[in-house]
């Protein structure tokens, strides 16, 4: 600013100011963001869209799943009979068979008003290893993820959600 | 004089852009907003203080209130019809509620007390779970209702359990149903909805609201 007369200051840092507030405005609401969330799904799959796998043979496929922000789901094995636990299936008839799923271990989640119950939670990115076994050929498999999401005070209704995969089989 | 014009006009090429910028941010939001509201038409959260005062908490601002209560019959836990209208004179806390929902396992313990601590002046508590039943297969329909039975008595609950509470989704929540659990609507003695909660609050706060259904 060396060299710059006093108005041409002021209009600088009056410059950088308005968009310093522009840039605030711009962030979302973590409120809002939870909220709108509710309205949709809580669970998002992130990939692979496409594998690759020895046809007959059981192979291992990481699937990776996202819980959205402010939110957490039952892990799969939740530490109440009545809470629902985060499932992973595939329909029959698809040409590729489910031969296990294998979850990860939640995370200890308590909510602040109940300090003494310890839930069993996955939140942000989580996978489920799916050992399939595929016949020869192009398959396009709709698993299914099932879970129900909670944020720290509301619970969402249960939930299935489409975990669509293209499994070729060689 | 020159490096002032060059910095001033850089500065207002600067300023032009950051208002292109809030504008279209401001119609983002805008969008957004209404995109929001078109979804939760049905009700709406509204920020609000904590009892506290540290902390903000969304109040719920359901269309219902101020409204007449959508009037229903449902089937208790007995298999007893039950209906709203039966308990006109009475102040009545409608309470969606279901097995899987922890913080309605916080809640639940509130309300049996609230409920004991105000039955004498006329108050009642109607727990709809809002669970899935299978009415297609009896066996499982049978297994639904334990369920719901075994989680009621495990929580102390001493009032009516309705069952079947998806058939109040529309009339309750609007185009929409009702998205979340715990859900409460707070009816005055002449079946008018004086005030609704989403989701976990605080026992002062259900209790409020109790005194404001029976007029107190």
């Amino acid at each position: 600013m060396v060299g710059l007369n006093k108005a041409t200051r002021v209009a600088a840092a009056l410059a950088l100011g308005i968009g310093g507030s522009f840039v605030h405005g711009q962030i979302p609401a973590g409120d809002a963001a939870s909220r709108q969330v509710l309205k949709t799904a809580a669970v998002e799959y992130l990939y692979p869209e496409q594998v690759t796998v020895a046809a007959g043979k059981a192979s291992d496929v990481t699937l990776h799943f996202r819980v959205a922000e402010g939110l957490h789901i039952n892990s799969h094995t939740p530490k109440d009979e009545f809470l629902i636990p985060t499932t992973f299936s595939i329909p029959d008839g698809t040409g590729v068979r489910l031969e296990q799923a294998t979850y990860p271990a939640g995370e200890e989640f308590t909510l602040p008003v109940d300090p003494q119950t310890r839930l069993s939670v996955y939140t942000r990115e989580f996978t489920v290893q799916a050992r399939i076994v595929a016949s020869p050929g192009n398959h396009l498999v709709e698993g299914k993820l099932h879970y129900q999401a909670c944020n720290k005070s509301e619970c969402l209704p249960p939930k299935t959600i489409p975990v669509a995969i293209d499994v070729i089989g060689k | 004089m020159k490096r002032n014009t060059v910095v001033l006009g850089v500065v207002l090429l600067i300023l032009a852009t950051f208002a292109w910028a809030g504008w279209a941010n401001w119609e983002y939001r805008k969008k957004a907003s209404e995109r929001l509201l078109a979804s939760v038409a049905h009700g709406q959260l509204v920020p609000g203080q904590a009892a506290n005062g540290a902390e903000e908490v969304p109040v719920f601002n359901s269309p219902l209130k101020g409204k007449p209560a959508p009037g229903f019959t449902l089937e208790d836990l007995s298999g007893n019809k039950v209906s709203l209208a039966s308990y006109k004179g009475k102040a009545v806390l409608i309470n969606f509620w279901a097995t899987w929902c922890g913080p309605c396992k916080i809640e639940t313990p509130w309300l049996v007390e609230l409920r004991n601590q105000y039955a004498s002046q006329g108050f009642e508590i109607l727990g709809v779970s809002t669970d899935d039943l299978d009415y297609d297969n009896p066996k499982t329909l049978a297994k639904d209702k334990a369920e719901i039975a075994q989680s009621a008595q495990r929580l102390g609950i001493d009032y009516p359990v309705l069952i079947d509470g998806a058939t109040l989704d529309k009339p309750y929540g609007g185009p929409d149903g009702l998205d979340a659990m715990p859900t409460s609507f707070f009816v005055d003695r002449n079946g008018k909805v004086v005030a609704a909660e989403l989701g976990l609050t605080s026992k002062a706060d259900i209790e409020g609201n109790i005194k404001k259904a029976l007029n107190e």
